[in-house]
C-alpha cells in the first residue's frame, strides 16, 4: 500500500485522493473521536422540549474542556452577550461540526479501495473536519506556546511526538485539498472577468 | 462631565437610528493554515483571492482584522459561519474598537 499523494483535482469540481489502509484507519479514528467529543456537549437535561426542538440549550457558559472550548468558542468578548449568543447557537454549531466529521467518515467507510472522490460541498465538509481535528490536536500539543522547532525536537518516546506527526500530516493533506480548490476558484474568477 | 453627557446623547441617537455598524473580527490562531484562512474568506464572503490574502496577512501580522461590517444580526451570522469552519471570530460594535 503506497502512502497518499494527497488530493488532486479531476475534471470539473471533483477532488480525488487515495489513502493506504493505515491512513484510512487513522483518519476514521480521528473523525470518530471528534464526533464523540462534540457529543459530550449534547444537552440531555433539557426541561423544555420546544426550546430543545428549536435548538436552544441550557449551556450558557463555555465548555470547561479546553478542546471543546476551542471548537465552540465565545462570539463576544463580553460574557453576558457571549452567554446569550451561546444559548441560542451552540447546539447548531455543534451539529454542523459533527455533520462535517460524519461526512468525512461516510466517504472513508464507503471506500473499499481507499479512494475518495469529493465534490465542492463535500470538500468543504472535509476541510472543516480536518481543521477541527487539527485544532483539537493543537490544543493538546500546546501549539499556542511552543514553537515548531520545539515540537520537532520531542523525544522519540514522547507520545506527543506521534501526535505532532499526525498534526503536520493533516496540515499537509488539508493544503493539497486547498490548492486544488483555490485553482478552481481562480479559474472561475478569470472566467467571470473574461465575460465582463 | 459635559463630554460624558454628549457621549450618552450620541449613543442614544445611534441606538434609535439603528445605524451603528457592527464588525466581525478574526483573531490570529497558530493552528489554522494561511491558505485555509484565505479559502474560508473567499468561500464565506465571496472575496477575491487578493482581498482574502490581504485580510489573512493582516490577521497574521497584526493579530486581528475586521473581515466584515453590517448590522448586529448580520455579524452574528458571519461569526457563526466562521466558527463552523474553525476560525477564531468575535463581533462587536464598530464604535467600540
Amino acid at each position: 500500500m503506497t502512502a497518499t499523494e494527497g488530493f488532486k483535482r479531476h475534471g470539473d469540481h471533483s477532488y480525488i485522493a487515495h489513502f493506504a489502509d493505515s491512513e484510512k484507519e487513522v483518519l476514521l479514528n480521528l473523525c470518530e473521536q471528534i464526533i464523540e467529543l462534540l457529543a459530550e456537549r449534547t444537552d440531555h437535561g433539557h426541561d423544555d422540549p420546544l426550546a430543545a426542538m428549536v435548538g436552544i440549550t441550557s449551556h450558557d457558559s463555555p465548555p470547561e474542556d479546553e478542546v471543546l472550548h476551542r471548537l465552540l468558542p465565545n462570539a463576544y468578548a463580553d460574557s453576558v452577550d457571549a452567554s446569550e449568543f451561546r444559548r441560542y447557537t451552540e447546539s447548531t454549531l455543534r451539529q454542523k461540526k459533527q455533520a462535517h466529521a460524519i461526512s468525512m467518515r461516510i466517504h472513508l467507510k464507503s471506500s473499499d479501495d481507499g479512494t475518495v472522490d469529493l465534490d465542492h460541498e463535500n470538500a468543504n465538509a472535509w476541510l472543516g473536519a480536518i481543521n477541527d481535528i487539527r485544532l483539537a490536536l493543537g490544543v493538546r500539543l500546546k501549539v499556542e506556546n511552543s514553537s515548531h522547532e520545539e515540537l520537532e525536537l520531542l523525544a522519540p518516546d514522547d507520545p506527543l511526538r506521534g501526535v505532532y506527526a499526525v498534526y503536520t500530516w493533516l496540515g499537509w493533506l488539508q493544503e493539497t485539498l486547498l490548492s486544488a480548490l483555490i485553482d478552481d476558484a481562480d479559474e472561475d474568477e478569470e472566467a467571470q472577468l473574461g465575460n465582463s | 462631565m459635559v463630554k460624558t453627557a454628549d457621549k450618552i446623547e450620541e449613543e442614544i441617537r445611534a441606538i434609535f437610528s439603528g445605524d451603528t455598524p457592527w464588525v466581525t473580527i478574526v483573531w490570529d490562531d497558530p493552528v489554522n493554515l494561511q491558505t485555509y484562512v484565505v479559502y474560508v474568506f473567499m468561500e464565506l464572503f465571496g472575496y477575491s483571492k487578493a482581498r482574502a490574502t490581504e485580510l489573512m496577512l493582516q490577521v497574521h501580522n497584526e493579530g486581528k482584522a475586521i473581515v466584515s461590517t453590517g448590522s448586529r444580526e448580520e455579524m452574528e451570522h458571519d461569526v457563526a459561519r466562521l466558527h463552523e469552519y474553525g476560525l477564531w471570530a468575535t463581533l462587536q460594535r464598530g464604535d467600540q474598537l
